[in-house]
């Protein structure tokens, strides 16, 4: 009975081959395939047109694991075994059937390689997006630091041009000159400035200043901007308003007048209202709630994300101009206070934009006072010797006319290295400060500095150094400071800021 | 006389070397990934217009793997040319290029190896030349299962230089 079921039951896995040392087979118990008997096994699948090279070879058992036969229309996945004898005697194959076994193993490495490439993609991805990110801001850095030379040529010019003798139209043009390129330093410090965001490069420097003071000066600017526009101005600042707080003034300002900028930008009439309240006043932190009203175009509430967003401009009027960057400048900021930034708008009719800011609070605040701006004066007896060393012409010219303006000061320029210590060197000439800019072509200003503090006593070693540059990281400003250099000038610079430094650094 | 040679192509799973076979056996290409396990064999003829004679191409299609020494011994038997693929887009798979090379020749000696970059398609020409020093310069083509291009050139350029 049990070999009637067998019988009729069993599946048959495996299948033995007799062959002669050519390939034809001789025997067959065809338990897998047919017709087998009386071919070439070369002529049954490509596989077998392999295997009759190792027919001849000596005793030996070679196994194919995992070969795909497709024969007879019947596709199987098997082991296939060889067996050669060596001594005449006609080699077996062997035939075993093993594709339900594979068909599993597909399942599994299926699902693993799968996932293996899907985390090596996504690896890739962020790597790329970082690459990505960190070129775009260095490219942003650089760039914005090469349009600091030419800017700095134009706001010099703009301004020793001011001082000519103008009649009303050229004074017009003056004026439109000036506002235009402030307007664009403005963005180009926007740019700047999201570029240290998003690398992380920008921290808040917190000390003690008067707030109110800091309030009422933009209330002033804002007011008459508001006017100007035919906008009407109110504000509303707290009277528990603490005198003192500590923060950083610089970011607060550049928050507060990015939203005021915002305002009035997208303002053509109404009014703008800016206040200022005390929120909470608790273990010597003051929470700060600022706001911004207006009555302009107003935002959709789906665009109030995107609005924050780094060059993003809801409105596709292009009338509005801008990088598009002051809300996301104001968004990271407001976001390093641990703070956040909130806007409520009627479209069509106008928008609130928000924030409560902290400060340091307590009655041991005592504000450093900055030095009262006094006028710049420099000894008339003497004239000084100015040693520059930059390679940008317009940079240099910017510095020789304002110099020679003042009458005081004797002018060297050089853009080598060698010559800049062979300057110092020499013991005939005196040179009295040296402005030395920091990204030179040829080299670095830091380095050059560096050589110049090594220099024996007599080679005037102790030579005021001063740094122009619009590399103003903290960093960069250690740097400088460990190459020895005395003091730093950002560019771009005006008139008086070139005098105030070489007067505050002239022995 | 019939002559037929036995080409395998190695390489990490997922670079396209079934893709690479079908596109040059049945000129067809799909998106889909199906892993290969064990060896598919396929079987292709070649024309050699200068010599005047057909060459019947074995080729072997093996199971990826992402070190070459797992690879049975038993599938490279009788062997007379290798096409070692990698993919252009995933470092992975050509990192260690040299080394899995050096297996190779170490294995089967004497035996060709032709270095190929697959899925050129899905980069830019200039970001071939920039990575061309991390690809190695073992390089010998760089060819798309998708477009097809260059997937013909290299197999008869293989048959060619076998029968020489």
């Amino acid at each position: 009975m049990l070999e009637v079921y067998k019988k009729k039951y069993i599946k048959p896995v495996l299948q033995y081959s007799i062959l002669d040392f050519e390939g034809n087979i001789i025997e067959s118990d065809n338990a897998l395939f047919l017709n087998f008997k009386n071919q070439y096994v070369g002529d049954i699948h490509p596989f077998f047109e392999t295997i009759t090279s190792l027919l001849t070879a000596e005793e030996n058992e070679t196994v194919f694991s995992c070969i795909h036969l497709n024969i007879e229309g019947k596709a199987i996945t098997a082991d296939i075994i060889l067996q050669t004898f060596g001594d005449a005697k006609n080699p077996l194959l062997i035939i075993h059937d093993l594709t339900s076994h594979y068909n599993n193993y597909q399942t599994t490495a299926q699902v693993r390689n799968e996932s293996v490439i899907n985390s090596q993609i996504l690896e890739l991805k962020n790597t790329y997006l970082k690459e990505k990110e960190v070129f775009k801001n260095s490219f942003i850095a650089n760039f914005s630091h090469e349009l600091r030379d030419p800017l700095t040529g134009i706001l010099t010019f703009t301004d020793i041009l001011s001082k000519t003798n103008l009649d009303l139209k050229q004074k017009d043009y003056i004026q439109i000159l000036n506002s235009s390129s402030n307007f664009l330093k403005k963005m180009i410090d926007d740019i700047l400035d999201i570029s240290k965001i998003e690398s992380g490069n920008l921290e808040l420097s917190i000390e003690p200043f008067y707030l109110l003071d800091l309030l009422n000066e933009i209330k002033f600017n804002y007011k008459l901007k508001a006017e100007q526009k035919g906008l009407e101005f109110s504000f509303n600042f707290d009277d528990k308003l603490p005198e003192i707080v500590g923060g950083d003034a610089k970011r607060l300002q550049q928050v507060l007048t990015n939203l005021l900028d915002n305002a009035l930008k997208f303002t053509d009439s109404g009014s703008i209202s800016f206040n200022a309240s005390l929120n909470q006043l608790r273990a010597q932190k003051a929470s700060i709630h600022f706001e911004i009203v207006d009555t302009g175009i107003g935002i959709k509430e789906e665009n109030f994300e995107t609005i924050f967003s780094s060059f993003s401009q809801v409105s596709n009027n292009h009338s509005y101009k801008g990088t598009g960057l002051g809300l996301a400048i104001v968004k990271y900021l407001v976001e390093l206070t641990n703070s956040k930034i909130s806007v409520s708008s009627n479209y069509g009719k106008g928008s609130i934009f928000s924030t409560n800011i902290n400060f340091v609070a307590n009655s041991t605040l005592v504000v450093n006072k900055p030095k009262n701006k006094k006028e710049i004066k420099f000894d008339v007896s003497r004239k000084y010797n100015i040693l520059l060393v930059e390679d940008s012409e317009i940079t240099q010219l910017s510095v020789l006319k304002i110099l020679a303006s003042q009458g005081h000061f004797f002018l060297d320029i050089v853009t080598k290295p060698d010559d800049v210590l062979a300057r110092i060197s020499n013991i005939d000439s005196e040179i009295d400060l040296v402005l030395m800019d920091i990204k030179l072509k040829e080299f670095r200003g830091d380095e050059i500095a560096k050589q110049i503090r090594k220099l024996p006593e007599r080679h005037q070693k102790k030579v005021p150094i001063v740094a122009m540059t619009a590399k103003i990281f903290k960093e960069d400003l250690k740097r400088y400071k460990k190459a020895g250099i005395n003091d730093v000038l950002k560019k771009p610079f005006n008139e008086s800021q070139l005098l105030e430094i070489i007067a505050n650094n002239l022995k | 006389m019939k002559i037929s040679k036995k080409i395998v192509l190695l390489g990490h799973f997922g670079v396209g070397k079934s893709s690479l076979i079908r596109r040059f056996v049945e000129n067809t290409f799909s998106e889909d990934y199906k892993v290969t396990i064990g060896v598919h064999i396929f079987k292709k003829n070649v024309t050699i217009p200068e010599k005047g004679t057909d060459v019947s191409l074995v080729i072997w299609d093996l199971e990826g793997n992402d070190d070459i020494s797992n690879t049975r011994l038993s599938y490279l038997l009788g062997t007379h040319a290798f096409i070692y693929v990698y993919d252009v887009t995933r470092p992975a798979t050509y990192e260690k290029l040299e080394s899995e090379l050096n297996f190779l020749k170490e294995k089967q000696k004497n035996t060709p190896i032709t270095v190929v970059g697959n899925k050129e398609d899905l980069v830019t020409k200039a970001y071939i030349k920039q990575n061309s020093d991390n690809f190695g310069r073992l390089t010998d083509f760089y060819v798309s299962a998708k477009t097809g291009d260059k997937v013909d050139f290299l197999f008869s350029n293989l048959a060619e230089s076998l029968i020489k």
